[in-house]
């Protein structure tokens, strides 16, 4: 049998970091002081000095390639005065208690590592830092602060000279009570904030020793391979006998919390495979043709249908009624201003009128979905999974195994890709139910064909936007209205009187001079399971509103830059607006044969602004240059900023040429990457970041950025927008290519 | 059950699989034990799963254990033995992987390439492994000077 790896990188069990000589600090969320960890307090031992001058943090937050974790750490680091490179990293286990000691895993959603955590990180480094230096002026006999520097982790006392390390302090310090509050080091005097830094996973990730998800090994452990219905909302009609070559055959159904739209809770969906390899289990699992019960409403669950009935609930859904249950097919007012839009449409001088529409995409992560379980009844769990919700996932644990969470040892892997759908718990509900039944180790993968039909897809929709234009060229009415299925709706959230909140970001409160506006959401009844892609609903509606104003600027024959910033009020949109143009060298002709669009937007308190330069090769868009502007208010590292915005410019360029998910008969037909092109090294545009300056002094009342998911929502507006000015074609409906392959 | 003898990154193993047609992907993962090779798509189109045997990547997804016995093999995991190699060398020092998943096999295919003696943008054009974190403009950035 295989050794388990060393654990190299060890995603650990809860660590007892505060075991003798270290100092340990622990805080918690926000509106609770900062507390003295005990000795031994297992999930608040968070930041450790020990003796040895060794600095361990531990993050809970999941690393998906984002470098948030690294960037906390960075955080800490400017206050607690040591080099970043001398911090040792360890993957935090996540906690029932609420609110979560910081260090325990959070759900990593929302692009919210770094802006919810920006200034508790840097709280953290200088009152660590001021117990350090608390403990030196007891040991020296000098109470006076001002006879105290401190250089990277050395306490220098300047009339003696002494110095004492951090390690030296450690056993000091941890008998004192840190104090509630500390000075942080001042903007102008940053040495790492601001500045690039080196992830400490990346050597990790050049030599084959990151452990992700998928390559956990176990002793004696066995390989489960899933096998869906392929119809959404299917179960199974009668158990098949255990395929030749597999060990085991496991039913496992949807489970309550984890069932999306027709996948039904309780339904036996899938059958797990069990065999001696991955690769036995999932032949065995080719072998097996299980019949499936489908309701009658799968056959409803096709492309075509769901465009018909957008269609037809973008001229005839039902308003929204308080208190009433407001079905699918339901209408809500996002925004509606005390002017009346359509009284101002009527009115106006002239009317434009667009419809655009989206197709469901998936997620398609690099590693597939799986998930590891060692349980052993009624005693213990342990269990290694590649997810953005350690948290969620731990309680799912309990809830399946019945055992408490200290019974619970839970491993968050690095992940090879998250982009929302490691959010889901579906996967992990399955490893556990397979682990449930044959009391041994067991990892279950999801061969890509299954990864790419069984996902929670970003939404379809259909958009219609009308602008009313005044004798002037002003907008004078602005109506917008969205039709798709709902991700909070799937997963039981009551919608309120303006919808779900995930579809309609982005396409209201827009700064913008629209005059008379009227925002609207509609829910579209199908049921195919929809989730969080990366940017969600911004992704959907920045195509819509930036393409439109397009078409308004284009109607009235001005220049699409100019358009916009005569009509913007916000001073951030406007600078980044003018800081894309200008780096894209806007007001000068783009090379022979190429065009530029551009386009600005918002999502997670960030404002973006894109250009995108194009050429036409054959008859479809190659992208060959792209600017981007972005204004997160704060930078932590900007060289992860730079690697979030590029690669989601790539991930929009995949999106909106290619990316689409389609239907028949409640079955997805794309199935792997052959069939859903993705640009590869030699279509790489030339993608220049330019990160807003950050401010002379952070104002800790202001929001923060996040920056994962931003470099996505501008993106496909722009491209459409340049290519009008290439070909004079308006592309309204994505992807630009449906058909594209790529061999296989 | 076929036996074969694989050399990998310069070592023999004797490996006990239940089909002469079993990936060598899976091989090398779930019997050898050797994880750095990854599985993308099982169709010889994203590149996650590239190795080199003698001395050319190859994707492991669809080769047989039986036609890659005897053959040297070197993964990720052999090479080099400290990240020396100057392709990971430039990973490193450009901050390339993201969520790294891709970067074996990009690493390999890259290696591939610069084994056939190719160099800059011979390599960009020549290495066709998916990277669904689009770090592609940093991989054009490290090949560039190799």
């Amino acid at each position: 049998m295989i050794d388990f790896p060393k654990p190299e990188l060890e995603l650990s069990r809860r660590q007892l970091l505060g075991a003798g000589s270290a100092f340990t600090l622990a805080f918690f969320l926000p509106g609770k002081a900062a507390e003295a960890a005990g000795a031994s307090s297992a999930v608040n031992s968070w930041l450790s000095i020990g003796a040895d001058d060794s600095i361990t943090l531990t993050i809970g937050s999941s690393d998906m390639g984002q470098g948030a974790s690294a960037g906390l750490a960075q955080l800490l680091c400017e206050d607690l005065m040591v080099e970043p490179a001398r911090i040792q990293l360890k993957q935090g286990a996540p906690t029932l208690a609420s609110p979560a000691p910081l260090g325990t895993a959070i759900n990593t959603v929302g692009s919210g590592v770094t802006r919810n955590n920006y200034w508790r990180m840097r709280d953290a480094g200088a009152i660590a830092r001021e117990t350090l230096v608390a403990a030196a002026m007891a040991r020296l006999g000098d109470g006076n602060r001002a006879n105290y520097q401190v250089s990277n982790g050395v306490i220098l006392h300047s009339p003696s000279g002494q110095r004492l390390s951090y390690g030296q302090l450690a056993a000091d310090a941890a008998l004192l009570v840190p104090p509630s509050s500390a000075p942080l080091v001042p903007d102008s005097q940053f040495k790492y904030i601001g500045k690039p830094c080196a992830r400490p996973d990346i050597p990790l990730k050049v030599d084959g020793s990151a452990i992700y998800g998928l390559d956990v090994r176990v002793p004696g452990m066995v390989y489960a391979v899933i096998k869906h219905c392929p119809s959404f909302g299917g179960t199974l009609a009668a158990l098949p006998a255990t395929p030749a070559g597999a060990l085991a055959l496991v039913p496992t159904k949807v489970w309550a919390g984890t069932g999306r739209g027709a996948e039904a809770v309780g339904n036996t969906n899938a059958l797990a495979v069990v065999g001696v390899t991955t690769w036995d289990a999932w032949q065995a699992a080719k072998r097996l043709s299980p019949s499936w019960t489908l309701p009658a409403s799968t056959a409803a669950l096709n492309s075509s249908q769901f465009m018909s009935d957008a269609q037809r609930l973008m001229s005839s859904a039902t308003p929204y009624v308080a208190g009433a249950a407001n079905p699918p097919g339901t209408l809500y007012t996002v925004e509606r201003s005390s002017a009346d839009a359509n009284a101002g449409l009527a009115g106006a001088a002239k009317l434009l009128e667009a419809s655009y529409s989206l197709p469901y995409v998936a997620h398609a992560c690099m590693e597939v979905l799986n998930c590891t379980v060692d349980y052993v009844a009624g005693q213990r769990c342990e269990i290694w999974a590649p997810t953005q919700s350690a948290k969620s996932a731990l309680a799912l644990v309990c809830a399946i195994t019945g055992l408490s969470a200290d019974k619970v040892v839970f491993h968050t892997t690095y992940l090879g890709g998250g982009l929302g759908r490691k959010a889901e718990l579906d996967f992990i509900s399955q490893a556990l139910q397979v682990a449930l039944v044959l009391q041994k180790p067991v990892k279950l993968m999801w061969p890509r064909e299954e990864d790419f039909a069984h996902d929670q897809y970003r939404p379809m929709a259909l958009v219609r936007v009308r602008a009313g234009l005044d004798a002037n060229g002003y907008i004078s009415a602005w109506s917008y209205r969205n039709v798709s299925p709902s991700i909070l709706g799937q997963r039981g959230v009551p919608l309120g009187a303006s919808g779900d909140s995930q579809g309609y970001e982005a396409s209201q409160a827009l700064p913008y001079a629209f005059g008379a506006r009227l925002t609207e959401w509609v829910s579209h009844p199908s049921t195919i399971p929809v989730g969080f892609w990366r940017s969600v609903g911004a992704s959907i509606n920045t195509f819509a509103v930036e393409s439109m104003l397009d078409e308004v600027a284009a109607a009235l024959g001005q220049d699409p830059y100019q358009f916009r910033r005569a009509r913007l009020s916000d001073p951030r949109w406007i600078a980044v607006l003018e800081a894309a143009a200008n780096a894209a060298g806007w007001g000068s002709a783009p090379p022979a044969g190429r065009a530029r669009g551009i386009a600005v937007g918002t999502a997670f308190n960030t404002v973006v602004a894109q250009v995108v330069e194009v050429a036409n090769n054959n008859g479809q868009p190659r992208v060959t240059r792209v600017w981007v502007a972005v204004d997160a208010y704060l930078t932590v590292n900007p060289g992860s900023v730079e690697a979030q915005i590029v690669g989601g410019v790539v991930h929009a360029i995949n999106a909106t040429l290619y990316g689409r998910q389609t239907f028949a008969n409640g079955a997805a037909q794309v199935k792997n990457f052959n069939a859903s092109r993705m640009i590869r090294l030699g279509e790489m545009p030339e993608v220049k970041v330019l990160i807003m300056p950050a401010p002379a002094n952070a104002d800790r009342s202001r929001p923060i950025g996040g920056v994962g998911e931003l470099g996505v929502p501008t993106f496909a507006p722009a491209l459409a927008n340049a290519w009008f000015r290439l070909t004079g074609a308006r592309v309204r409906s994505l992807p630009f290519n449906p058909n594209a392959t790529m061999g296989g | 059950m076929p036996s074969y003898t694989l050399n990998v990154n310069g070592r023999d193993h004797l490996v006990n699989v239940s089909s002469e047609s079993m990936p060598l992907l899976w091989v090398l993962r779930d019997v050898i034990g050797l994880t750095g090779t990854k599985y993308g798509c099982g169709i010889e189109v994203c590149g996650a799963c590239t190795v080199l045997m003698n001395g050319q990547p190859e994707k492991s997804c669809k080769l047989d254990v039986s036609s890659a016995a005897g053959k040297p093999i070197t993964t990720i995991e052999g090479l080099s033995p400290d990240r020396s190699h100057p392709a990971q060398q430039a990973w490193i020092a450009l901050q390339v992987p993201q969520c790294g998943y891709c970067q074996s096999g990009m690493l390999m295919s890259v290696a591939g390439a610069m084994k056939a003696g190719h160099h800059g943008s011979e390599i960009a054009s020549e290495v066709k492994n998916v990277c669904v974190c689009g770090t592609y403009q940093r991989i054009k950035q490290a090949v560039a000077g190799l």
